[in-house]
Order: structure tokens, then C-alpha cells, then sequence
């Protein structure tokens, strides 16, 4: 059994500064960690591998100007990883990577799970997972914070309205994993020392693929065009409830449920 | 002096009306929960109406459900020019194929311009899912919308990690034009009671759903991170009196409990529960303080919060420079009520 897990990274928040009244993101550290959901997912696929012995293929969510990400992959314990490069991928948005990956998908054959974090840390968006589903024309599960092979159908938790439930569908499938949802393991130190100098097994595991042997050159015009930052109004802080304990409380909650709810 | 006539005039002019054999237009899907539109809902109908005042459109709810027509009056009085009903006993609850199957047959035939949904759970599967069916572009949790109106492109505004800025985007080209508007994003508009049309029932036969649901996951239980990545911290001081209050409020919002050095001292909490620099640095969302002065090390920890409540009796306590909203008031008075009011 083949598992194909997407993983993307991101820039770390604790390395940058918005200074809202000038406008402007001051990166101090420029450093990329992997999007937390995005480990979750590879943390599934490897309690997969370790009870079933299946392949973990690890595929970029977006494209990658490095292959780090690829290679912490490997270093966890995915098998192989594969880069896809292009000119024409440099801007893809969510659209192109769903058939881009769709068609990787194709090419590997044999796929019976594909696992992806169910939210990015940046943008938050979630679309990734059922652009993805819809390509391949499998059944999906949105955010699962447990993942169970077995006997040709995938079994996932799913919280709704604060419960958790049990969800089922057939193989093959796509499954997004929440962030969270479980404790990923940490880089094995012989597997990541020799991923990065190019020694041994694991590091023949990375792959890197042109993207104009997948798919025609019209799928990669990105739909969606980024038209500049906002930033919101300086925050005012010290703001004072008035009244009686009755009035200030009802200030108090009201601006919990607004803050809880976004 | 009867003026029953007033009224009779109104709705006479109010009757709304939609274009003939459909096309294009702003459309909106609407979120039930338990049987009642969501909030989401009617402040997607009325970012829905700006937008379709500019382009000189017109704007349609969608309702998918059970029973669901007594829904549609309050999607005109919102601002819906039409409203199509797809009620059926396979849509009673969500499941994502049926719902997917209908919203597929309806946009084909319809060609949107634009497509909003709520930024909830099924809002956000279903437009992804449909803006890969039908080729369109999807900006999510969008929490403003402009127009770029060379392009009649619907200028899509969305959080970066988390609200620290905002990322501007456009769908150029690509029709339709999928947006995912975040709840309490938008202000909800005014319910017109003279606005009101006849809604559309749509002939459908949903696909089955290709998910199962076994039943409940007994005895699962969420693992619990650290408490420096918690989205929401309750955290008590010398001064928050009785504990078990902090407690109840944490239980209430659904935060963890934590406590500066105070709380420590007291035995409230465990030295992995302290937010000093020298103990636990957290970003919540949401950061509580009951009777926590605010000394410079604890400050320090939770200044990146996204939102800072602050309880504290003295009006000289330092938290209050760092809290977005102060109360100066003593814990034990103030919680009560408090918890009252959030239940």
C-alpha cells in the first residue's frame, strides 16, 4: 500500500515583526518550519507505515524554493520524496497544485491514501485537501485527529459541534488531518545526517520531477493574483469597561464571544 | 388616521424580481444550523448586496435541506433579489456528496459570477470542492470584499496568521468567483419586512453520500499540547480569589487554566502552568488574567496574545497597559457574573 502525503512549509511566526503603522512585515529570522498540520498528516502516514508497512511518498504543497521540507520528511521516516520543479510552477496557487498533484498522484499508481493538513498556519485556507479530492475523484474526510487503515477503507475521528465521531469511507481516499490532532515524531539524527550529505538509502529517497512531464502547460495558470497586504489600525490597549459589575461583565462577555467565535 | 395603505405601497414596490433565465449574479449558500439560517448566512447576503449593487447584478440564496422553505422570506428581507430551494429528505443533514451534487446541477445550469458561502466546516469543503468542479478561484475566510472593477474581479481580503495582516486577492479571470466569508467578519444587514419574492423549488435527485458515519468515538480523547500553543488561557493572580471561579470561567470558554508566580505560591498551579518568561511564553488567541498585577516578567510572556482580558481590583495594576479591555473590579464579584452572562 502506497501513502502520499502532502507537506508545505511556512515562515516561522516568531521570526518576524508587523509593525501595523508602518505598514509593513520586518522578517528578522528568515527560517521556514513545516505547516503544523502538514506534520500532523506526516505523523499519521508513519503510525500507518509502522502497522502496515506501507510506502510513504512525501509531495510538496506548494513549490518549494529548497527541498528542506522534503528532507525533514524523509529524515521522520517517509521513503521517498519527490521534489516538483518547473518555471511555470513558480506561482502556482492551490488550483494548479491540486491537478499538479493529482497527475504525481497518477503517475505513482497504486496510491490508496493520500494525507494532507487540513489547514495552512499563514492563510488558514483548507482547500488544498478537497481540490485535491475532487481532482482524483475520491471521497475526502476533513479533519481528522485519528487515522485507521483497514480492509480497503480508511477510518478517521472527526470532531463536530464539540463531539467526536467515527467517520468511514471506501479506499482510495483523501484525508486532511488536523493540527494537533497528533504528536509528531522527531527527526531520526543518522537519517537526517545522511539525507543532506546525500549517503545511503534514505537520501536516494528524493526524487525530484519536472512538472511539464505531468501535466499540460495551461493547467499551471494560477487563478487567484495577490493584489497587495492590509494591515488592521493600531491596537489600542487599556480600554476600560464602565459601570456596575453587572455592566462591566457583560462588556467582559461580549467581547469574549467576539474574540472566542473569530 | 389609517395608514394601512403605507404599508400596501411598500411591499408593492419592495416586491423584488430577478433576471429571466438566470445567468451570472451573486450567489449565496446558506449555512442552516438546527433548523435556523446561521448568522453567517445574512452577512454574506449583505456583503453580497454591495457587491451586487456595484456590478449591477443580482443577488439568489441557495437553501439545502429539510423542510427549509419557512427559510427564504428572511434571505429576501436580507437582501436576495431570488431564492432557490433544494429540500429533500437526503439533505435533512449535511453530508458533502449529496450537497455537492445539487450546488454542482444548479451553478452549471446558472453560471454565477460570484459564489459565497460561510466560512464554516461545510461552507469551506463545499466551495472547494465546486471551484475545482467548475474551474472558478476560491479566497477564504475573507473578512472584507472590494471590486476591481476593470476586471469585475471581487477583491477578497484574508487573514495572515490569524489577523496579524491582512492578504488582498483577486480571481481575475477564472468565473465563478468563490469567496468563504468569516463569521462576524461582516456587519449583519437590515431584515427589509417589505422586501419579499416567490423562491424557486429545484427538481433534484442528490447523489449518496460516500462517507459513513459509525457512530461516536468512545473513549477518544484530543491530545492536549502544550501550554504555550493553547488558543484560549484562563490564569489566576494573588488577587483572583477563589479559584475555582478561574476554573468555571476556563471550563465556560473552553481555555486552559493557568497562573503567574502568585498562583504558584497559593499551590493553584503547577510550575509548567506559570506564564513568566523564566516559566511558559504563550500567543493565545484569547488571555484571560483574574487578579494578576502584571509584573514585567509575566507581561513579557503573554504580550503576544491576540486578545487580553484583564480582572484585577487595583486601578494601578500594570496588566491594564497591556489589556485590550480592563476591568477594575474585585474577581469574586465580577466572575459570577460573568459566568452567568457567557451561559
Amino acid at each position: 500500500m502506497r501513502i502520499v502525503v502532502v507537506v508545505g512549509r511556512v515562515l516561522d511566526p516568531s521570526g518576524f515583526v508587523v509593525n501595523r503603522r508602518a505598514g509593513r512585515v520586518f522578517v528578522n529570522r528568515e527560517e521556514y518550519i513545516l505547516h503544523p498540520a502538514d506534520r500532523c498528516a506526516l505523523e499519521a502516514a508513519l503510525r500507518i507505515k509502522d502497522a502496515s508497512g506501507a510506502e510513504v511518498v512525501a509531495l510538496p504543497r506548494a513549490p518549494l524554493p529548497d527541498d528542506d521540507v522534503l528532507r525533514q520528511a524523509l529524515s521522520m521516516g517517509a521513503d521517498r520524496a519527490i521534489d516538483l520543479y518547473g518555471d511555470a510552477l513558480e506561482a502556482a496557487d492551490e488550483a494548479v497544485m491540486s491537478r499538479v498533484l493529482a497527475a504525481t498522484v497518477g503517475r505513482l499508481g497504486e496510491t490508496a491514501l493520500v494525507l494532507i493538513g487540513a489547514q495552512t498556519l499563514d492563510t488558514g485556507f483548507s482547500q488544498l485537501g478537497p481540490r485535491l479530492a475532487e481532482a482524483l475523484g475520491w471521497p475526502q474526510l476533513v479533519g481528522a485527529w485519528q487515522v485507521d487503515v483497514a480492509e480497503g477503507r480508511v477510518q478517521a475521528v472527526l470532531q463536530s459541534q464539540g463531539r467526536y465521531g467515527v467517520n468511514e469511507a471506501d479506499l482510495p481516499a483523501v484525508v486532511s488531518v488536523a493540527s494537533g490532532a497528533l504528536e509528531p515524531r522527531y527527526p531520526n539524527g543518522v537519517r537526517l545526517i545522511n539525507v543532506y550529505r546525500g549517503e545511503g538509502e534514505v537520501a536516494q529517497g528524493l526524487e525530484r520531477w519536472d512538472v511539464s512531464s505531468l501535466v499540460e502547460a495551461d493547467v499551471l495558470e494560477p487563478l487567484v493574483e495577490q493584489r497587495g497586504l492590509d494591515f488592521p489600525p493600531e491596537r489600542e490597549r487599556g480600554a476600560r469597561a464602565r459601570g456596575t459589575p453587572q455592566e462591566m461583565a457583560a462588556a467582559a462577555a461580549e467581547a469574549l464571544r467576539r474574540h472566542l467565535r473569530s | 388616521m389609517d395608514a394601512s395603505y403605507l404599508d400596501l405601497l411598500m411591499a408593492q414596490q419592495e416586491e423584488v424580481s430577478e433576471a429571466e433565465g438566470g445567468g451570472g449574479g451573486v450567489w449565496v449558500v446558506a449555512d442552516i444550523v438546527d433548523g435556523a439560517l446561521a448568522p453567517v448566512t445574512l452577512q454574506a447576503l449583505g456583503a453580497a448586496r454591495g457587491l451586487a449593487d456595484s456590478l449591477g447584478a443580482y443577488v439568489y440564496g441557495v437553501l439545502l435541506g429539510r423542510d427549509v422553505t419557512d427559510l427564504a422570506p428572511a434571505l429576501y428581507q436580507a437582501g436576495a433579489d431570488g431564492v432557490r430551494i433544494a429540500d429533500h429528505p437526503s439533505l435533512a443533514d449535511y453530508a458533502l456528496e449529496p450537497f455537492l451534487g445539487v450546488l454542482a446541477d444548479l451553478f452549471d445550469s446558472e453560471q454565477p459570477e460570484v459564489v459565497l458561502f460561510g466560512a464554516t466546516k461545510a461552507g469551506q469543503q463545499l466551495a472547494a470542492r465546486l471551484a475545482q468542479r467548475m474551474g472558478g478561484g476560491l479566497i477564504e475566510h475573507v473578512t472584507a470584499v472590494g471590486l476591481d472593477e476593470s476586471t469585475r474581479a471581487v477583491l477578497g481580503t484574508y487573514p495572515m496568521y490569524g489577523g496579524e495582516y491582512f492578504q488582498v486577492a483577486a480571481c481575475p479571470a477564472a468565473r465563478p468567483q468563490f469567496l468563504t466569508i468569516e463569521p462576524g467578519a461582516f456587519p449583519s444587514p437590515f431584515l427589509d419586512p417589505y422586501r419579499k419574492g416567490e423562491p424557486t423549488p429545484l427538481d433534484l435527485e442528490p447523489p449518496a453520500a460516500a462517507v459513513r458515519v459509525i457512530g461516536p468515538a468512545e473513549g477518544f480523547q484530543p491530545p492536549v499540547g502544550p501550554l504555550s500553543q493553547a488558543t484560549v488561557i484562563v490564569a489566576a493572580g494573588r488577587h483572583a480569589g477563589d479559584f475555582e471561579l478561574v476554573r468555571k470561567l476556563a471550563a465556560a470558554i473552553g481555555g486552559r487554566v493557568a497562573g503567574d508566580r502568585g498562583a504558584r505560591d497559593r499551590g493553584w498551579v503547577e510550575a509548567d502552568q506559570v506564564l513568566d518568561v523564566r516559566g511558559v511564553v504563550a500567543t493565545p488567541e484569547v488571555y484571560v488574567a483574574i487578579g494578576i498585577g502584571g509584573d514585567t516578567f509575566h507581561n513579557a510572556a503573554v504580550e503576544g496574545a491576540r486578545f487580553i482580558l484583564a480582572v484585577h481590583p487595583r486601578p494601578d495594576a500594570p496588566i491594564f497597559e497591556l489589556a485590550d479591555l480592563v476591568l477594575e473590579a474585585d474577581p469574586q464579584e465580577v466572575l459570577p457574573i460573568l459566568l452567568d452572562e457567557l451561559e
